[in-house]
């Protein structure tokens, strides 16, 4: 569990970081938190020849939370994100994620911008964050652009970057008035990756009715599911538990699980079905407007 | 150093050392704690030697194949890699268990694969290189030929001869019986009969040190010096100048710190043969580091039994008899700790458990699979018996439709000594005592009167309970009663130097749990001196007497500690004479306490032991009253067998549609006889029922079908974290035994034998409306969750 040889840049700026990307292209990895990377490498599963390490990088680890929204940088622990107090008021989603991502410790030291880049499909942020529509500001060698966390997953541990680009921020809405959310996810253990995940999202109208929904599932397809098109039967009406476990029945036919360490796939749909249905459910009772 | 508070519900308090007060039974706060916490303890990754090289072992990649050529050219070519060696280059005898029970077919482990792997993991060759990181860049480029051959991996097909053969003679390395009684008459007079099938899981000890050793050959005088991470240094010792061929005069084996151990320690490794081996044929200090993945993947596994059980019983509840058959998967070798019957055997034995059962039948199996072998790990043998036993008996009250834990209680010894049908002699206990006591505490009452099917969207919840018997302080004595012809005795000496420092020298090295307090305790006491003017020194071959078992089986508070109390005793006399020869006075008028000599009736005579142990070496005129004034006595002991006893109580909620449990309280009744210092022994219960729980909820090894491993990494293999666990209630009862010095018990093991049996009756109890039966673990929620979803339908 030593990694292989390994060159180790630490650049200043980002223009510095994007030209060591765009000159080792496949052949570097980005350091963020270090949390996914360097166990991978320790088993030599990733085996960079250059190693980019971001945490140098001045003023990369802000966090803003403004009118228009969050930004949260590329080196923003997760545990600042997590204790932030505006976080907690307007984007409470993601704190309730990060406290089900490992333990404090590896909080510490990981990344929010990591774990999305890291992409694994049963994590906890990108299914988070996508439910809250974010959308990650690149950099690369040619300059900035803009890429909604929903072209952003391609597949387990793959994303929309190229190799030669750097994920810079996340930047999330700010969300509408009446709005509540839940993650809820079961796992084996505390700090586990979850067998299976939910984040909704329901924002109510003056009378309680369902008015914008978001829904996504960790670990019940390839990339973090979106199961807005499920969800939306809610629309019009208020949350009820009859609408929400029809939602828990139509994303578990929906969803494509699969037998992996942590359970079978059929485990998962039936968990997926429970989970979203509680999850409705409480995200529309922290809207204000449970009947 | 600050007196710590010991846990909740337990009754210890931390205190300083007291001066006259006895120091046995006083929770007196670590002796190693501020050197192990500073950092300042050695392990075998702190041992640098002059020009070191560093190992790592290519493995097999297959779980059964033939073995073709090993080429190490391209390793060699990096700059840094010093040798590459295969088998052929290391020639040595195989590892043998030296177990003599008959019936047993052996099955010699090389230290490095010949022909033949038998198990994904298995050490082919070795890379010595300049550092680690170097020594793996070479372990790739080495070049095996493999042959791939069906594994064999279910130990029933393994039993019935189905699949290649791992080793000439088949599969199949024992099948036996215990007869005791009439179990059929039994049976035939029975008015229920209860039966149930048990597949207890394959666990992994996961000390948090993992293996590793430092190998040194001195060619001058031919000493190999192995530094390894051992519980048995001079077992080790013996298993090495039997492989390598050197008189054990010339093998030296240290244990430094050992960061956990729990039995994967107690074996010779094939792993630490090869570096003892590589260092001579090298000519250089080589160190093996074992990391993580190597040891989930090769270290060896525990515990794996498939168990078949059935009960007789009166319609009152009498239990009339047992039958049993017990298989255990040994994995690929007879491994040479204890063999492949290491398991069921030591199940076999045990199964009566603390109930009155006189008619008894079990038939015994062991087979290899293409498996890491299978060694000893905390509760050896005992925790898929009494799992099995216990979710027996929780089926058979819910047949009868009677409570469990009164169906227990009635059945259970109540008086002692007691001879149990399969030949253990219970000493002592509390049995029914620690079982009242452990229902008091949880208000069994009431949460049976709240019993029941939970309401809609609430979650199931139960009891469980699981009263235990654990032999302990393995003497020769204890391990023939487990029907095991087992040399398992101690040896230890106790010294005072000039200066009037003591120290005490024995086999059994510490890999934790805070051997070197309580023993400084009981030498303490036993001399009549202070705590700190104790040193205990352990585990170096060439300076510590032998312990032919090493630290194991519980036993190093009564056999060693025993020993210790009697070395002192004598120690204490000549002391006490010498001191007369100096006060001038007569030997049973000088008392020693807290260090000090003085005389009955006159408090004008006293001496120190400084100035008592000054006389004993230099005062050439001494020797006229007393012809060997050496302040040096050596005790050899091995006492009788003694057994502990209480129960665990285990209250968990299920989600139902979920399939999570949430273990609400776990509680442990514990009786080991006379405690020396309670603080260690609640440390040891805490830390067993941890795994206990681990075991129950999430641990367990995994193959694929093709025998590769699926669990190989600690997200895979689920050991439970603190935030697992709920905190641990802690109670005592006390039955010293009537035939161990000071009536000393073992402790160390018991959560990790009854806590599973606990956790799963509790299951088994919030889950029984649906019907749902437990039969392996850990726990499968998803059975539970399909139940309640075909329930709801
Ligand atoms: C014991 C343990 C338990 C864990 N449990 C959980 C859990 O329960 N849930 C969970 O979600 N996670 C878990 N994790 C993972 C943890 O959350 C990681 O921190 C996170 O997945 C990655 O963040 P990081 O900052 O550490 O990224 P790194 O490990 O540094 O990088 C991860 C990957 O993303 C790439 N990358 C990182 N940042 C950028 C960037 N700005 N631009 C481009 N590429 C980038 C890297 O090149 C690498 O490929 C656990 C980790 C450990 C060690």
């Amino acid at each position: 569990m030593k990694s292989a040889a390994f060159a180790y840049h630490a650049p200043a700026a980002v223009g510095e970081a994007a030209a060591l990307l765009a000159a080792h292209g496949e052949r570097a990895r980005v350091l963020a938190g270090g949390q996914s990377l360097v166990p991978l490498m320790h088993r030599r599963i990733e085996r960079p020849e250059h190693l980019v390490d971001l945490n140098r990088v001045a003023g990369l680890d802000r966090l803003e939370a403004g009118p228009e929204g969050l930004r949260i940088g590329a080196t923003a622990r997760q545990r600042q994100v997590e204790s932030d107090p505006a976080v907690a008021a307007r984007w409470p989603l993601l704190a309730e994620a990060i406290a089900e991502v490992a333990h404090p410790a590896i909080r510490n030291r990981g990344t929010v911008v990591g774990s999305l880049c890291n992409a694994d499909p049963s994590a906890e942020l990108p299914s988070a964050a996508l439910a809250l529509e974010g959308t990650i500001v690149a950099a690369g060698a040619d300059g900035e652009r803009e890429i909604p966390l929903a072209d952003f997953f391609t597949g387990p541990g793959e994303t929309a970057l190229s190799r030669s680009e750097l994920a810079l921020e996340l930047r999330l809405p700010a969300p509408p008035p009446r709005t509540g959310s839940a993650w809820l996810e079961l796992a084996r253990r505390g700090g586990d990756l979850p067998v299976a995940g939910v984040a909704a999202v329901v924002s109510l109208d003056a009378d309680g009715r369902c008015e914008r929904v978001r829904l996504v599932c960790a670990n019940a397809a390839p990339v973090p599911l979106d199961c807005r098109f499920q969800a939306e039967a809610l629309l019009g009406a208020a949350v009820d538990e009859e609408g929400a476990a029809a939602v828990g029945a139509a994303v578990a036919a929906a969803a494509g699980p699969v037998d992996d360490y942590q359970g079978s796939a059929v485990e998962r749909r039936r968990v997926l079905a429970v989970l979203v249905r509680r999850a409705l459910l409480l995200a529309a009772e922290r809207a204000g407007g449970r009947s | 150093m600050q007196p710590l508070r010991s846990s909740e519900g337990s009754a210890s308090t931390l205190v300083e050392a007291p001066g006259a007060a006895p120091l046995v039974g006083a929770p007196v706060a670590r002796l190693d704690a501020a050197r192990l916490l500073r950092g300042q303890g050695r392990y075998i990754a702190d041992i640098e030697r002059a020009g070191m090289l560093h190992a790592c072992f290519v493995r097999s990649p297959h779980a059964h194949a033939r073995l073709g050529a090993v080429d190490g050219a391209a390793a060699l070519a990096l700059e840094g890699v010093v040798a590459v060696f295969a088998a052929a280059d290391l020639p040595h005898q195989p590892l043998l268990d030296s177990v003599r029970i008959e019936g047993l077919r052996k099955t010699p482990q090389p230290a490095l694969a010949s022909e033949r792997v038998r198990f994904h993991g298995e050490p082919v060759a070795v890379v010595l290189a300049s550092s680690r990181a170097r020594a793996e860049d070479g372990a790739e480029l080495v070049r095996v030929e493999y042959e791939p051959l069906a594994p064999v991996l279910d130990p029933e097909a393994a039993a019935a001869g189905a699949g290649p053969d791992l080793f000439e003679g088949g599969n199949l390395l024992y099948r036996g019986e215990i007869v005791a009684g009439d179990v059929e008459a039994a049976f035939a007079a029975a008015d229920h009969v209860v039966s149930a099938r048990y597949h207890g899981n394959r666990y992994a000890a996961v000390p948090m040190e993992a293996r590793g050793c430092v190998a040194e050959h001195d060619p001058g005088s031919g000493e190999l010096t192995l530094w390894c991470s051992t519980q048995g240094p001079h077992q080790l010792r013996r298993r090495l100048s039997q492989t390598i061929g050197l008189p054990e005069s010339h093998v030296r084996v240290i244990a430094p710190d050992v960061g956990g151990a729990f039995g994967q320690k107690i074996p010779a490794h094939a792993e630490e043969v090869a570096i003892a081996l590589a260092a001579r044929a090298v000519g250089r200090p080589v160190r093996w580091i074992e990391d993580r993945l190597e040891n989930l993947l090769a270290a060896p596994h525990a515990k794996e039994q498939l168990i078949e059980t059935e009960l007789a019983l009166a319609a009152d509840g009498t239990f009339l008899g047992l039958r049993a058959r017990i298989l255990g998967d040994a994995g690929a070798y007879s491994h040479n700790s204890t063999s492949a019957l290491i398991e069921p055997y030591l199940s076999a034995g045990l199964m009566p458990g603390v109930y009155r059962i006189r008619d008894y039948r079990c038939e015994i199996l062991a087979a290899v699979t293409n498996k890491s072998p299978v060694a000893p790990y905390r509760g050896v043998g005992w925790t898929a018996g009494h799992t099995a036993r216990e979710l027996l008996i929780e089926k058979a009250a819910r047949q009868l439709g009677v409570d469990p834990a009164q169906l227990r209680r009635r059945n259970m010894v109540d008086s002692f000594p007691y001879e149990s049908c399969t030949g253990m002699l219970y000493d002592s206990g509390s049995y029914v005592a620690s079982l009242d006591r452990a229902l008091a505490e949880i208000g069994y009452e009431e949460l049976r009167r709240e019993g029941g099917p939970p309401a809609a969207g609430q979650p199931a919840v139960g009891v469980g309970v699981s009263p235990y018997v654990e032999p302990t302080g393995w003497g020769s004595d204890g391990a023939l009663q487990s029907r095991w012809s087992f040399a398992s005795h101690d040896s230890v000496r106790i010294e005072i130097d000039p200066s009037g420092a003591v120290t005490a020298a024995v086999g059994t090295p510490s890999q934790g749990q805070g051997h070197e307090t309580m023993l400084a305790q009981i030498v303490a006491d036993g001399l009549g001196v202070e705590l700190d003017r104790v040193r205990v020194v352990s585990g170096d071959t060439s300076g510590t007497p032998i312990s032919t078992a090493g630290t194991r089986a519980s036993r190093t508070a009564v056999v060693v500690g025993g020993a210790l109390a009697l070395a002192a005793e004598e120690l204490r006399a000549k002391l006490e004479r010498i001191a007369a020869y100096l006060l001038d006075a007569e030997p049973d008028q000088v008392r020693i306490e807290a260090g000090r000599f003085a005389v009955a009736g006159d408090s004008a005579r006293e001496a120190t032991l400084r100035e008592v142990a000054e006389v004993a070496f230099y005062d050439p005129a001494l020797r006229a009253r007393l012809p060997d004034p050496s302040l040096s006595v050596s005790r050899f002991h091995d006492p009788p067998a003694s057994y502990a006893n209480g129960c665990v109580v285990a209250l968990v909620a299920v989600d139902v549609e979920t399939g999570a449990v949430t273990l609400r309280r776990l509680l442990s009744v514990e009786d080991c006889g006379t405690v020396v210092n309670p603080a260690l022994v609640d440390g040891q219960v805490r830390g067993a029922l941890a795994q206990g729980v681990g075991g129950a909820l999430l641990e367990q090894v995994r193959y694929g079908a093709d025998g590769t491993m699926l669990s190989g990494d600690l997200r895979r293999y689920k050991l439970p974290k603190a935030t697992d666990l709920p905190a641990i209630e802690l109670h005592h009862e006390c039955s010293p035994s009537p035939f161990t010095v000071n009536g000393m018990k073992g402790v160390g093991e018991s959560g990790a034998i009854a806590a599973p049996g606990a956790v799963a009756a509790a299951v088994a109890d919030a889950v029984a409306h649906l019907g749902v039966e437990i039969e392996s673990l850990p726990i499968d929620t998803d059975r539970i969750v399909a139940a309640a979803a075909a329930e709801r339908s």
